[in-house]
């Protein structure tokens, strides 16, 4: 395992996060962490629980406040409000779906993609109508037939991979997933790391947190391990399976294989 | 020096009935997570049931009356039932109102304790003699002399009562069993149930405590505050500035706080007796403290103020856009111009009103139903209208389809203003905020002398193209013209708003009431876009107030008091207050509406409708919280699954 500060990083950075610091009061949920995700680049993020790994995503995408600086294509993004970071290609999943419940699936899809405030308003009143088919990353997800459905009326794994189409959507560049696997069985689980394979062919850099180590360790690119708020390792899947601390923190006494 | 304390005590009289309350709506809101706005009503009940005992010796009941004694009734009888008729209206309200409402969404339980305030405040004109009653004293009238200023005995023992009061349930939550048990339910109802007590039984006892204690201080402080069929109800927006001051959190702070209120409100009225006191700063002043105060309160402490753990509450009754259906739209507009044209006099006035109280419930179908934010300032909004229209028209001469245009645009800036706040808060609190916003604007504005003609506000005819549109043409009540004008520009408006609806606006608003961090997260301006939704419900208001401007010809506050708002707020919600159709069928039951026509005319019981409008209120909060078009709209969908299902098998 090399030295963090020897990390390689991700080829064509596009997104770059640099000393980010979180504190809850005075626990440090974050602490220092330097992380990169490239063009058609998947880089997992894996930890323990209690790692810190939701309030790095929180805090990058501006939902909780932190230090540091949050570059996105070079442009930084850390003092702008989560919305503005949304419109400047930055986007996530939540754990919990986080569905608009009065919205059909096409609708939690489309008004990530709408044109937005007064121009979404003079529109309205002046324009042609906001109907419009159903975002193709629906179609990707295999959402196609449930688009005229409400989000209840789906499973809570098909709710995740909603959230995940209304990340895709629109102009968004690097996703930041937050266990988007989670409630999927283990078919739908493989599929579900293709499909993650083909956001990067697309050019989307993706940040896939999950617990489903087999998904991570396939899918991605490169993987970060956080314990305590620090990384503790980063390097290929391989790398990682083999890596003492990593093992002791996290994946137990056997290595997977 | 004497001037100031005389001043300081004479505020203790409310100052104490303010701190009572709020310590009540603080001890309330830690057993069971409801804002009370019926506390104050919950008084003004004890306060008549004692003053009728005091002078005639008969106990009133909502329904009846029993005569306990003959003549009037010892002081110490009166102040012991009416302090149990409050205690009992606070029990009621609690075991039939907000027990089924515990875990119904906030605006049920908003709309449902305004309905009992509505509720109390409609019932008291009819079941007492309100013109003429006086509260026979009960404490020793003598005066001591306090700092070189003779102060009355009575507003110290008042002052005495309420800070014992005070402690005593402090007490009771800090040190009793009983009163942590309650606090605990405040944190986790679940986990409470499990350790083997009942959150309900805790919450019942709390009702009825603070029921009778805040009847008994203003039973006391009554014969000094005097009697008044309306004004304690309104002495629960004080109580709920101090007790957001207190973060719904310290009960002692929160009587504090309430007993400054109401002795900075006095020492305003001694303000306003000085020269240097500017004129327009006389009236309403007093009204709009409260207001200002909880906007403070609530930008310094924002987020501290604790929205109640445990059990989850139930999503807003559920929305579906409106579909273009040119065929209905066309029908409805066709029956309206029927109606108008079969129509004359009181009835044909009543179709017109119903056709513009439409356009203030769509306003808050769009706000309260669409964008989730819970506002009773519609009224105001439409009063501002109706209050720079009189200007406008009489004094800068701007002629029609502009007067129209210019004081919505004023209603929405007040809107962005009142907005504003639901930056920070949401839910019951922006609730507080809009009726404090409600109040101030009616008590300092429109009743404010200084802004007030003394002849009142005439209002200049609409005219178009040399064509008028008068109201009133001889002894035509409504004229054709003016209806077809009203018809037209609530038509548009109504297109407008059903377009945004169904649009990307729709959509946006829709997202955010169902969840705010999501939608940030999706890339909508949270913020933006709610105030985008205050400032375009305060136009459609703003609008709706400058048509009734128009069909009075002279411009009376009593159309635009915050008590016509709440009613409105009643009958949109009965109507169903996520759909347009809910806007159309609120305009016929409004205030001055068809049904009220029909009531006042036909039935001749128009003196009953705010108390049918609250009782229905309350009722449709418990039992059917979709509203009519809601129930209607279930039962057809109902009905096609059925027919469906025959059709398959």
């Amino acid at each position: 395992m090399p030295p963090r500060d020897d990390t390689p990083p991700a080829p064509d950075p596009l997104l770059e996060i640099r000393g980010l610091t979180v504190r809850y009061g005075g626990v440090v949920a974050n602490d220092d962490v330097d992380l990169t995700v490239g063009r058609g680049e998947v880089v997992g993020l894996i930890g323990p629980n209690g790692a810190g790994k939701t309030s790095l995503v929180d805090a990058v995408t501006g939902f909780t406040p932190s230090d540091g600086e949050v570059r996105l294509d070079g442009r930084r993004l850390d003092r702008l409000p989560p919305h503005r970071r949304r419109r400047a290609g930055l986007a996530r999943t939540w754990q919990a779906g986080e569905l608009f419940a009065d919205l059909t699936v096409a609708d939690n899809v489309a008004v990530a993609t709408q044109r937005r405030g007064w121009r979404g308003f003079v529109a309205d009143i002046l324009g042609r109508s906001a109907r419009t088919g159903p975002d193709a990353s629906l179609e990707m997800l295999g959402l196609g037939d449930d688009v005229g459905r409400l989000p209840d009326q789906l499973s809570l794994g098909r709710q995740r991979l909603v959230g995940v189409a209304r990340a895709l959507a629109g102009d968004s560049r690097v996703v930041l997933l937050d266990e988007p696997a989670a409630g999927l069985d283990t078919d739908e689980s493989e599929a579900f790391g293709q499909i993650v394979r083909v956001m990067a062919t697309h050019g989307h850099g993706v940040l896939l947190i999950d617990h489903d180590m087999n998904l991570v360790l396939s899918v991605c690119d490169r993987v970060y391990v956080l314990d305590f708020g620090r990384v503790i390792a980063c390097g290929t899947p391989d790398e990682i399976r083999s890596d003492a601390a990593v093992v002791a923190a996290y994946l137990g006494e056997e290595p997977v294989s | 020096m004497d001037q100031l304390v005389l001043f300081v005590t004479l505020g203790f009289g409310v100052g104490s009935v303010y701190a009572v309350i709020a310590s009540s709506l603080v001890a309330v809101h830690a057993a069971t997570g409801v804002l009370n706005f019926a506390q104050g009503s919950i008084a003004l009940w004890g306060v008549w049931v004692a003053a009728e005992l005091g002078t005639t010796g008969t106990l009133v009941l909502p329904l009846g009356s029993v005569a306990l004694v003959d003549g009037p009734a010892p002081a110490l009888l009166a102040v012991v039932v009416g302090v149990l008729s409050s205690a009992v209206v606070a029990l009621l309200t609690h075991l039939l109102v907000m027990r089924p409402l515990r875990s119904a969404p906030v605006l049920s339980q908003v709309v449902a304790s305004v309905g009992v305030m509505l509720l109390v405040v409609s019932l008291v004109p009819l079941r007492f003699d309100t013109t003429g009653a006086v509260a026979s004293p009960i404490l020793p009238s003598g005066t001591v002399e306090l700092l070189g200023a003779q102060v009355a005995v009575a507003d110290l023992i008042v002052l005495a009562l309420a800070l014992v009061m005070a402690a005593v349930l402090a007490a009771y939550f800090r040190f009793t069993r009983w009163g942590t048990a309650t606090r605990a339910s405040a944190e986790d109802e679940t986990a409470l149930r499990l350790t083997g007590w009942s959150p309900d039984r805790l919450a019942a006892l709390v009702w009825f405590a603070t029921g009778a204690l805040t009847g008994l201080v203003a039973i006391v402080a009554s014969p000094s505050i005097g009697l008044d069929p309306i004004s304690y109800t309104f002495y629960v927006l004080p109580g709920l500035a101090a007790a957001l001051v207190a973060r719904l959190r310290s009960i002692l702070l929160a009587a504090a706080a309430g007993l400054a209120i109401g002795v900075f409100q006095s020492l305003l009225l001694m303000m306003s007796t000085y020269d240097f006191w500017p004129i327009w700063a006389q009236a309403g002043f007093g009204d709009t403290l409260p207001f200002l105060l909880v906007m403070v309160a609530l930008f310094v402490f924002g987020k501290a103020i604790p929205e109640r753990g445990g059990v989850q509450s139930a999503r807003m009754p559920p929305v579906r856009p409106p579909r273009t259906r040119p065929v209905l739209a066309l029908v409805v507009v066709a029956s309206t111009f029927a109606a108008v044209l079969l129509t004359e006099g009181g009835w044909r006035f009543g179709v017109v009103t119903s056709v513009i109280m439409m356009l203030i419930a769509l306003s808050l179908v769009l706000l309260t139903g669409y964008l989730g934010q819970i506002s009773l300032a519609a009224m105001a909004f439409a009063g501002t209208g109706g209050f720079l229209l009189s200007r406008v028209t009489t004094e800068w001469g701007v002629p029609f389809p502009l007067s129209l245009v210019i004081p919505a645009l004023a209603a929405t800036v007040l809107g962005v203003v009142v907005g504003i706040p639901a930056l920070r808060i949401r839910g019951a609190h922006l609730a507080v905020v809009t009726l404090a916003g409600a109040l101030a604007i009616q008590t300092f504005v429109f009743g404010n002398p200084a802004f007030t003609p003394f002849e009142g506000n005439q209002i200049q005819d609409p005219s178009l193209f040399g064509m008028s549109l008068a109201v009133r043409n001889g002894t035509v009540l409504t004229t054709t013209s003016f209806a077809v004008m009203v018809l037209v520009v609530v038509g548009l408006l109504t297109w407008a708003t059903a377009r945004l609806m169904r649009g990307r606006t729709g959509r946006a608003f829709l997202a955010i009431r169902s969840n705010e961090r999501a939608a940030a997260s999706v890339g909508i301006d949270v913020a933006g876009t709610k105030l985008l939704g205050f400032a375009f419900s305060a136009f459609l208001a703003g609008v709706g107030g400058c048509l009734i401007g128009y069909s009075r010809s002279q411009l009376s506050v009593e159309s635009f008091t915050v008590f016509v708002g709440l009613t409105l707020l009643c009958t949109v919600y009965v109507a169903g207050i996520t759909s347009l159709a809910g806007a159309v069928v609120a305009g016929l039951l409004a205030p001055l509406g068809v049904l009220a026509t029909f009531l006042e005319g036909t039935l001749g019981v128009g003196h009953l409708y705010s108390l049918i409008a609250a009782l229905a209120l309350v009722i449709t909060a418990v039992l059917n919280p979709v509203g009519i078009t809601g129930s209607v709209r279930h039962a057809s969908e109902h009905l096609i699954d059925r027919r469906n299902a025959r059709a398959t098998s």
